[in-house]
């Protein structure tokens, strides 16, 4: 006999409690009481007064004795006592469940997932009912399906219920994970069954060895695959219009294969897709192949990217990326003399230049508005760079208008003068603007600014000077300024974008040395931020699903789509001492006895007949009972 | 603050039929309902007595003058007004076990001052505990009895028991003999046989109504108890068992046959009456059955 629930001293622990409680209750409650009476001649003759006013004693013995043995039946069924040794108790098993990407793999007419199920359910149906198992999903991450569960169907369902993951198998967090889950209850731990492949992720070699109760029941997987591993496009350095792709293919197997990789681009329909390139790779066994690509385009599409012929493993032969279209920024000049400002704005093909005579001014224009030496009748409603303004009507207000003055410096802290170091020229004649609050002064005479950058909606930038009709004509920059200018105006037309392909789980970015943590923002394509850290320009972070992040770092934008699988490269090697196979448990762990229903019930009924011989209940009827009988008979009496 | 009347107009209806009535012949103006074997001057013969000087000559019965020559005066019976007295028990005693009894007792004294009003009587209440309380006099009708019911309702208990004081003091303030109507416990430490035989000796008529609790005459409670007198404060500890219970009882029955027996000894009226009883079950039960009120 032993008990489950307390140990011995904690029920002897907690039955004296109860039962001192008891007794002092006991003796408070039958203890003498006291009443106001009409009179009390009547009393002094019935009975002689008690000898010791203060002593109390038990008068209802077998009441108290009756209370107390009803509580320590009830405390027993609380500890949980049952008849026969501890050995023979119930267990509590974890069952660690494959749930990786490879386990989608196809070997003859079945997914491994199906063999890894059979095998799971099989164990399951092993078990000894009194035994609770939980369920571990186990791909990356080790998820709890179930908790430590008595029943078994419930488990069963949850077997039934698992699918496979995108992620490679992290068994050693798995094993932990069971391990630690084992030891948080205080049952006696049974087994920790792993079911699934040994294909697992690179594994830590500072891990801790397996548990001693490992069970092991690995699914056959000796499958041919080769499969898409990553893929990059970025847009050339030369031609922004066209993209350089690069693929990565790898050989799971042990044979070497030939395979074939076919890139298509068109709408989402993969079936309205054209080809636009292929290459026949010879894949080594256990090697890596790669290829490159190009291909111009200027419109938003997917690419499609597919490596035939496909094997026992499909997810890994084909990805599909989401190509942006090259972004444009429609730039209108109001100009006397366009030709000052064609050269600059040509030379970028992510400008689309119009040119017009500040006569056709309209003031809906879309994009970017430069106004050269023109005040409009009215602002546009666009940003806009004002050129050399005349004094009346400028944005910014003019504070005095200076001649053959050098100019300063730039306000190196601005990103409109990033960059900027010349100041080696004077201005024939330039306006000095007086600023507000909130704008910024990018270059300055000795009087004052004298271009201004305003931000809000819509920006302005102000230059109190012709640069193509200043001495600044020869320097380096005014082009640059130009630039920093359009970029500061729409940042969004300038950003260098990057697409990639690969697996879920962890992705690895470096970024550039002056980008900081508040110039990232990873995001999935519903919107919502991704955790991640940045250490030594190395930026982490984790996807666990299949999807697209967005990271937009400083003037880079990378569009990750993760939707290959992960897969491990490391086949993991079972301990030699780990039992494989179903198990045979020992059938005297069925001849449990539980008791401590009955001796609820028991120590219930005990409490009960207490309360009816001895209790207000006895008193409060055998009261009622003898007024009635007495008031009926002194009636009698009277008549 | 509005309360609740004593008696409800149900219950007052059915009291309608009800007379108060007392069996001693007692001397009064005409105008009562109980008929007295004193000569008065009624309509109804009573007798014939012989003449002597200074009798009222319009009633000498001239007929037997003529026959036998000799005068004969001829006697009427009377029914004299008599006044009802009721002294109500109002000593702290009434009020334990949950102030039953003294509930009781307003109750039933109200009920009589109703059956009393409706018969033209002449009611007078006293309370009453070591000495006599405030009179509540009233006659005339029913129309009088509102006034009656709540100065009832405004008496509250107080004070020990001490009968022969207010035995004295009532045989003091009244010359007159009537029918004296005590609604108490009769729980006095000093005995109240002598006060009230005292009563009955003086030429009242008395009409006893003894309440008790069930709790009084039968204690349901056993083991060691620790007993307070509720008008003296003298405690007592006791252990009580069954044995003791029926030794209780013998003794409270013994003190209530006591009463009884000196009540009918002088010619009076008792009734034993539990408060667990329903008023109208004691006033047309007990009450009827020993001719207090038909």
């Amino acid at each position: 006999m032993y008990l489950l629930n307390l140990s011995l001293f904690q029920m002897f622990a907690v039955f004296g409690a109860v039962s001192a409680v008891s007794v002092a209750l006991y003796l408070l409650d039958r203890s003498r009481r006291k009443l106001v009476v009409s009179t009390l001649r009547f009393w002094t003759a019935a009975e002689q007064p008690a000898v010791a006013a203060r002593r109390r004693h038990i008068s209802q013995p077998w009441s108290l004795i009756l209370q107390l043995v009803s509580m320590a039946l009830l405390i027993l069924a609380l500890a949980q006592v049952r008849f026969g040794s501890p050995a023979s108790a119930g267990r509590d098993h974890v069952i660690v469940l494959d749930t990786s990407a490879w386990m989608a793999a196809r070997s003859g007419n079945r997914a491994l997932i199906d063999v890894a199920r059979q095998n799971a359910r099989e164990y399951l149906r092993a078990v000894p009912a009194r035994d609770r198992v939980m369920l571990v999903r186990a791909d990356a991450l080790a998820t709890p399906a179930t908790a430590f569960e008595p029943d078994h169907k419930k488990v069963e369902a949850a077997i039934q219920a698992s699918q496979p993951g995108s992620t490679a198998l992290n068994l050693d967090q798995a094993l932990s994970f069971a391990r630690h889950v084992q030891g948080q209850d205080g049952r006696r731990a049974g087994e920790i069954v792993f079911v699934g492949s040994s294909r697992t992720a690179e594994r830590d070699p500072g891990m801790a060895a397996p548990p001693k109760n490992l069970r092991v029941m690995l699914t056959p997987d000796n499958i041919e695959n080769s499969g898409l591993r990553k893929v990059g496009l970025r847009r050339s350095a030369d031609d922004p219009e066209q993209w350089e792709i690069y693929v990565s293919a790898h050989n799971y197997g042990t044979r070497p294969r030939n395979v074939t990789l076919l890139l298509e681009y068109g709408a989402q329909n993969a079936a309205t897709r054209a080809p636009v390139g292929s290459e026949a790779l010879l894949l080594p066994a256990g090697g890596d192949g790669e290829a490159t690509f190009q291909y111009r385009t200027a419109y938003a599409g997917i690419l499609g990217i597919k490596m035939t012929p496909h094997d026992a493993f499909p997810s890994d032969d084909q990805t599909e990326l989401e190509l942006p279209a090259m972004p444009h920024l429609a730039v209108t000049v109001y100009s006397d003399q366009p030709d000052l400002l064609r050269p600059l704005l040509s030379a970028t093909p992510r400008l689309t230049a119009t040119y017009r005579k500040p006569a056709e001014y309209k003031s809906d224009d879309t994009g970017l508005v430069i106004l050269d030496r023109f005040i409009p009748p009215q602002r546009p409603s666009a940003d806009s760079i004002w050129i050399d303004p005349p004094a009346e009507g400028s944005p910014i207000p003019v504070k005095k208008t200076v001649d053959n003055v050098p100019f300063s410096h730039w306000d190196a802290g601005q990103p409109a003068a990033a960059g900027l170091r010349a100041k080696d020229f004077k201005l024939e004649k330039t306006a000095v603007f007086a600023t507000a609050p909130g704008d910024s002064a990018v270059g300055e005479v000795e009087a004052g600014p004298v271009v201004v950058a305003r931000a809000g909606k819509p920006k302005i930038v102000v230059l109190g000077f012709h640069p193509a009709l200043s001495p600044m004509r020869y320097e380096l920059a005014w082009p640059l300024l130009f630039a920093n200018l359009l970029r500061w105006v729409s940042p969004e037309i300038f950003l260098r974008s990057e697409v990639g392909g690969g697996s879920v789980g962890t992705v690895k970015l470096q970024v550039a040395d002056d980008v900081t943590a508040k110039d990232i923002h990873v995001t999935t394509d519903d919107g919502s931020p991704v955790p991640f850290t940045l250490r030594e320009k190395t930026l982490d972070f984790f996807a666990g699903a299949p999807g697209a992040v967005r990271v937009l770092a400083g003037d880079h934008e990378y569009m990750y789509s993760l939707t290959l699988p992960q897969l491990g490269d490391v086949k993991w090697e079972a301990p030699p001492n780990a039992p494989h196979g179903i198990p045979h448990f020992s059938v005297v762990m069925e001849h449990i006895t539980d008791v401590w229903p009955w001796l609820a019930l028991l120590g219930a009924a005990g409490l009960l007949i207490e309360w009816l011989l001895y209790g207000r209940f006895r008193m409060a009827k055998l009261a009622t009972r003898t007024m009635t009988k007495r008031t009926a008979e002194a009636a009698e009496v009277r008549r | 603050m509005a309360t609740t009347p004593l008696l409800d107009r149900e219950f007052l209806e059915k009291l309608e039929r009800l007379t108060i009535h007392w069996q001693k012949s007692f001397a009064g103006l005409v105008g009562g309902h109980n008929k007295s074997r004193l000569p008065g001057s009624g309509q109804e013969f009573l007798d014939h007595r012989n003449f002597h000087h200074g009798d009222d000559l319009r009633a000498i019965n001239w007929h037997a003058y003529l026959r036998l020559e000799k005068l004969f005066l001829k006697m009427f019976q009377v029914e004299p007004r008599v006044p009802v007295r009721m002294l109500v028990d109002l000593s702290t005693s009434m009020t334990a076990h949950g102030g039953g009894k003294f509930e009781y007792a307003r109750k039933l004294a109200a009920s009589l001052c109703y059956v009393g009003l409706l018969r033209l009587d002449s009611i007078e209440v006293h309370g009453f505990s070591n000495r006599l309380g405030h009179r509540i006099s009233s006659s005339g009708g029913r129309h009088r009895f509102p006034g009656v019911m709540d100065r009832l309702s405004l008496l509250g208990p107080e004070g020990a028991t001490d009968y022969l004081a207010v035995i004295r003091e009532f045989i003091g303030s009244y010359q007159q003999r009537g029918l004296v109507v005590i609604i108490s416990d009769f729980l006095d430490d000093r005995g109240c046989e002598r006060a009230l035989q005292y009563l009955a000796d003086f030429g009242h008529e008395l009409m006893l109504v003894q309440l008790w609790a069930e709790e009084d005459r039968n204690p349901p409670w056993t083991g060691e108890l620790e007993l307070r007198d509720a008008e003296t404060g003298v405690d007592l500890k006791l252990d009580f068992d069954d044995e003791a219970r029926r030794r209780y009882t013998f003794q409270f029955d013994e003190y209530a046959a006591a009463i009884q027996t000196m009540a009918h000894r002088s010619g009076g009226r008792y009734a034993g009456v539990s408060t667990a009883q329903p008023l109208e079950n004691v006033i047309f039960g007990e009450l009827v059955r020993m001719r207090g009120v038909a």
